[in-house]
């Protein structure tokens, strides 16, 4: 890290937050049941098999068409329990809360996180409440944390081969441009709508198939930065293929027009599940069973021939695909 | 071509010992000294020894003199001979003169020999019924053949060649062996008995082995329309009928390329050898000796009107590349084929050239029809080098086969070898060592994954050719080109040099505090000292020591990268900038214009390339790019060479940079009332305006009379021209590279230059 002070991009999922974590907050806290890459960990509390894990929310602005912060805040944490290979059960809640916010606000975003939670099968069983001076906040953040009973079928980063399939649930990208349009006021929001839902349904059923190894929720940096995060961990190369990865038109057209990759855009509610090459299809044709999975694919596939996040496109060629950086820089000659 | 010292005409004992360096090897060198000795009745030896030549000669005085001059008057004519050392020796007892063994422990000095079209003796031979190379693809001698390419490891022996695995009959052994032959040690040499051979193979279809079979079977579907992958020197070519308007669209529809220009190869029978190709295009004395020269480079000329040439091989442009036959294959097939034939490199855009016969089939099995093959190796690819004759001189704009590896003399010398890993696009690598420094052939654009492992081999040839380890890593200063990033995983220290001072160092290697330059550094964007996208910058002082003194008005980009392929985004900035209506935006852009306002993807710039973009586009000539450069590259064929300039006005920023502004451009490039060429032509009149008034600027501030030109911007010749003449007629010095590329391809020469330069100031 060779920066003095915290940037914007010290947050957004790629290369910068992963040397902050890396340097300043794995270093200190370093200890065996510290996991900076995992989405969820286990714990070990008298034998038995619990899942615990823990996000923040700052969402811009609270209420985005397909959401808010209230349900984020409940499906973030749950949809990373989720994706680790369990079933929430107990969210705790805090609020801090900027001066000046509408109460008739904060009643409607705690209303759909009451509700989110009832559908995901969570209860929250504690919250603290903290106000925050006017200018001190952006409105409302709030965090939760999460814990879940571990699924028999035990999957991990670990157990990821050389050859296992990618699939992802369902379009991607659409949470990033919904919660942007709505932030830019482009007042063009059309039948865009975030993603942001529980994965539960997905993560059940993908955890019945028995070629399972791994799964993530492509949150902060998208599709991309998953992949990134796969092949740190495991050394092998990762080849996507740009024509099966399912992107709604709208967000591609709105992506074309600003400029953007919708790979490198976050997601709230799909999974991307990393199976044997055998348990592929199967897993495909029960996600697609799914009103969650209907548009799910099978999007590229793991070899140990090379080390890149490769795209291979339309055109027959293979396009690098860095990891994210601060916002990216034309490199136009 | 050589040159004798003039220390030379002192020494003269009755025997002698010489090192030769420079560019010896692979060009017939010792064959031609042993010659030389025999004809002087000299005794001794010579041989190759860690990349120089080392001679060891004695007898009569005199004879050892005009050994000593014809050694460099009458040297091969692709040796560029240099005398390194010369001693006095103890005469030794030795009758007659020996080629000896290669030496190759110790330290070298060693040169690589770039692949050398084919010479006259050969053609002679490759066109003679009687010969037994009679229209053999792969005749070659020590004057011509491949080198670069097929050389695996040095000494340049034909065991460390990708001829190793082809057991020389009787016959070439012979004259492999026979000092007098001119083949003797032609490290390649090869005749049909024991030699490569060409194979032609149609999907689906058995193989047809054998060279007249194969030949015949490429002409016979070149003629019915098919589109060929042929196998060359340095990687494949696809090639098809360059007449008919079918094959060139079916190719261009096959290789998703809809408008970038097509190379075309023509006929160049021995006798009338440019015939063809100036039926074709005008060419100058300066283009015609290029075109013949050994490296046969593609040569952007201007086309001819009412040629045979289908529209669609240049679409909307008015010159196109031309290249003459460079091997004995490719005479056969144009001579064949009676006429010319596109030859454009077989890759995936942007990627580099293909090399492999299974690669080849295997990514470009949609593209091409059939495939030309033969069985020698290709160690490294080596695409065709481009150059372009601008302001009355040849500039080489590629690298590449025949100019690869390109070797410069670096006006200072390195404690310790460096890898320079360039830029972004059209990239290439330089290693440096010593006062030397070698640049690699075009690699390609960096974001793809062939591009990577070519660049990574180049890494890895390079030092392993020249015996050299790099001890440090010079990049660009952008945190996103793949080279910067690659930079960071080496794990050796690395110095960002910021993209527009090496643009800077290209242009005037040599200024110094004493004489200091202002260089015009004009490009498509590179990442600039504040953070911002530089592009348009004058840049005042000398390697080393830059700082910005005039630049041209800032704007932003909507949509970033895109901007680069969509030349109505530049034009769409500077209208809103200027609160201007454009009736060409796309009918969403309200979003765009939305974001571009709230600064969303909308980078900083003040780069040139993209005031060309938005003229393309405001003109109507260009609003999308299917290739890189594209909107320029119309705007400058459409464009009258004598208009008026329009005067830009030029003020100093709060911080004291001094700013040209566009703004008065746009009204007369909207304007109806004048034609798109004579608009173009005084758009490109008034930039060169532009230099002349920030020239001026700063020799009435700073004195400087040396004006540097550099950057992709310079590739374009009406605008370069017009830039010189108004410099020359108000008495500036003017610094335009020609050897080193002015585009990116060059910027790992720059890299060099403000490294050292940063070593000598600190």
């Amino acid at each position: 890290m060779q920066d003095t002070h915290i940037s914007l991009a010290h947050g957004n999922g790629g290369r910068f937050m992963r040397e902050l974590i890396d340097e300043i907050f794995a270093r200190h806290l370093a200890n065996p049941g510290l996991d900076v890459q995992a989405d969820a960990v286990p714990l070990a509390v008298n034998g038995s098999e619990l899942l615990f894990t823990t996000d923040g929310f700052t969402v811009q602005p609270l209420e985005f068409p397909g959401g808010n912060i209230g349900t984020l805040a409940v499906h973030g944490t749950c949809n990373d329990l989720a994706v680790a290979g369990s079933t929430p059960r107990y969210l705790s809640l805090n609020a801090f809360i900027e001066e000046g916010l509408e109460i008739a606000t904060l009643d409607r975003i705690i209303r759909s996180l009451a509700e989110a939670a009832r559908d995901s099968g969570v209860q929250v069983v504690a919250g603290d409440t903290k106000v925050l001076r006017r200018g001190e906040g952006g409105g409302l953040y709030l965090a939760t944390t999460g814990i879940g009973i571990r699924h028999p079928h035990h999957i991990g980063i670990n157990r990821i081969c050389s050859g296992d399939v990618l699939l992802v649930s369902g379009p991607v990208g659409d949470h990033g441009i919904a919660v942007m349009l709505a932030r830019e006021a482009f007042g063009l929001h059309g039948e865009l709508q975030s993603d942001a839902a529980s994965v539960l349904p997905l993560t059940r059923t993908a955890l019945d198939c028995a070629g399972l190894h791994f799964m993530r929720d492509p949150t902060r940096g998208g599709l991309a930065t998953v992949c990134h995060e796969l092949q740190r961990a495991t050394g092998f190369g990762i080849t996507l293929e740009q024509t099966q990865i399912p992107v709604r038109d709208a967000v591609q057209s709105v992506c074309d027009m600003l400029g953007y990759d919708p790979l490198y855009l976050a997601c709230e509610g799909r999974v991307v599940a990393v199976v044997s090459a055998d348990d592929a299809d199967p897993l495909l044709q029960s996600w697609r069973a799914l009103p969650q999975g209907e548009a799910a694919a099978i999007i590229g596939r793991l070899s140990q021939l090379h080390t890149h996040v490769l795209l291979k496109t339309a055109l027959g060629g293979e396009r690098i695909l860095e990891e994210l950086e601060d916002d990216p820089l034309p490199r136009i000659c | 071509m050589a040159a004798a010292p003039e220390s030379v005409q002192r020494v003269a004992p009755a025997a002698m010992r010489l090192h030769i360096g420079g560019q010896v090897q692979g060009v017939g060198f010792r064959p031609f000294v042993y010659q030389l000795a025999q004809a002087l009745q000299l005794n001794g030896w010579v041989r190759n020894s860690l990349g120089r030549v080392e001679i060891h000669v004695q007898g009569r005085q005199d004879a050892l003199q005009t050994f000593m001059r014809r050694l460099f008057e009458q040297a091969p004519a692709q040796a560029r001979a240099q005398l390194d050392n010369c001693v006095a020796a103890l005469p030794q007892d030795m009758r007659g003169f020996r080629i000896r063994a290669s030496v190759d422990r110790g330290e070298r000095s060693i040169h690589i020999p770039t692949d050398l079209g084919i010479c006259s003796g050969c053609q002679a031979e490759l066109e003679d019924p009687g010969d037994r190379r009679y229209h053999y693809p792969f005749i070659n001698c020590t004057q011509c053949g491949p080198r670069y390419t097929l050389i695996r490891a040095l000494p340049y022996d034909r065991v460390n060649t990708t001829m190793n695995s082809f057991a020389l009959c009787g016959a070439c052994a012979a004259e492999y062996r026979d000092p007098g032959d001119r083949r003797f040690h032609a490290e390649p040499v090869a005749c049909p008995a024991c030699g490569p051979e060409l194979s032609f193979h149609r999907a689906g279809l058995p193989y047809l082995r054998g060279n007249s079979v194969a030949l015949a079977a490429s002409i016979e579907a070149l003629h019915a329309g098919a589109i060929i992958a042929v196998k060359g020197i340095g990687g494949y070519h696809l090639m098809c009928d360059a007449r008919s308007d079918r094959a060139v669209r079916l190719l261009r529809a096959r290789k998703h390329r809809p408008d970038k220009p097509l190379a075309v190869l023509c006929p160049a029978p021995p006798m009338r050898p440019l015939h063809h190709a100036s039926r074709l295009v005008w060419l100058s004395r300066d283009e015609a000796a290029l075109l013949l020269s050994p490296q046969r480079p593609i040569v952007l000329a201007q086309q001819k009107a009412g040629t045979e040439l289908s529209a669609e091989i240049a679409p909307g442009l008015q010159e196109v590349g031309i290249m003459l036959p460079y091997s004995p294959l490719h005479h056969l097939l144009l001579n064949a084929f009676g006429t010319a034939l596109v030859a454009t490199s077989a890759n995936i855009s942007g990627e580099p050239v293909l090399t492999e016969n299974i690669d080849v089939e295997e990514r470009l099995g949609h593209v091409a029809d059939a495939f030309l093959h033969h069985n020698r190796s290709i160690a490294r690819p080596a695409d065709d080098p481009v150059y372009r004759v601008i302001a009355d001189r040849p500039r080489l704009l590629r690298p590449g086969r025949g100019c690869a590896p390109l070797e410069l003399t670096l006006p200072f010398s390195l404690p310790h070898p460096v890898l320079a890993v360039g830029a972004q696009q059209k990239n290439t690598i330089a290693l440096a060592w010593q006062d030397r420094m070698v640049i690699s052939p075009h690699i390609g654009d960096m974001d793809s994954a062939r591009s990577m492992a070519v660049f990574s081999q180049s890494v890895k040839d390079l030092q392993s050719l020249y015996q050299e380890q790099a001890m440090a890593i010079i990049c660009d200063a952008h945190p996103g080109y793949a080279t910067t990033r690659w930079a960071a995983h080496t794990g050796l220290p690395v110095t960002r040099v910021l993209h527009h001072h090496a643009h800077a160092a290209v242009a005037t290697p040599n200024a110094s505090a004493e004489s200091p330059a202002l260089v015009f550094t004009w490009d498509g964007t590179g990442y600039g000292a504040d953070g911002t996208l530089w592009g348009g910058e004058a840049l005042l002082g000398y390697p080393g020591h830059w700082q910005r003194f005039a630049s041209l008005r800032p704007f932003h980009l909507p949509g970033g990268e895109r901007a680069g392929h969509e030349p109505w985004r530049s034009a769409a900035a500077l209208c809103w900038e200027t609160g201007r209506y454009w009736p060409g935006l796309p009918h969403n852009a309200a979003l765009l214009q939305h974001a571009w306002q709230n600064r969303i993807n909308a980078p900083r710039t003040s780069a040139a390339g993209r005031l060309f973009d938005a003229a393309a586009a405001l003109t109507g000539l260009c609003s999308v790019a299917s290739f890189e450069g594209q909107g320029p590259m119309r705007l400058e064929a459409a464009s009258a060479t004598d208009c008026a300039a329009l005067e830009l006005p030029l003020s100093r920023d709060k911080d004291g940079l001094w700013i040209s502004d566009w703004a008065p451009l746009l009204p007369m490039l909207m304007s109806e009332s004048h034609s798109i060429s004579v608009r173009g032509g005084m758009f490109h009149a008034s930039l060169a305006q532009v230099v002349l008034r920030q020239a001026q600027q700063a020799r009435g501030q700073h004195g400087i009379t040396l004006v540097g030109l550099c950057g992709g911007v310079f590739q374009n010749r009406l605008l370069t021209a017009q830039v010189i003449a108004r410099l020359t007629e108000d008495d500036f010095d003017i610094a335009f590279p020609e050897q080193v590329p002015v585009n990116d391809a060059g910027l790992c020469f720059g890299q060099v230059i403000e490294y050292g330069a940063a070593l000598a100031r600190d």
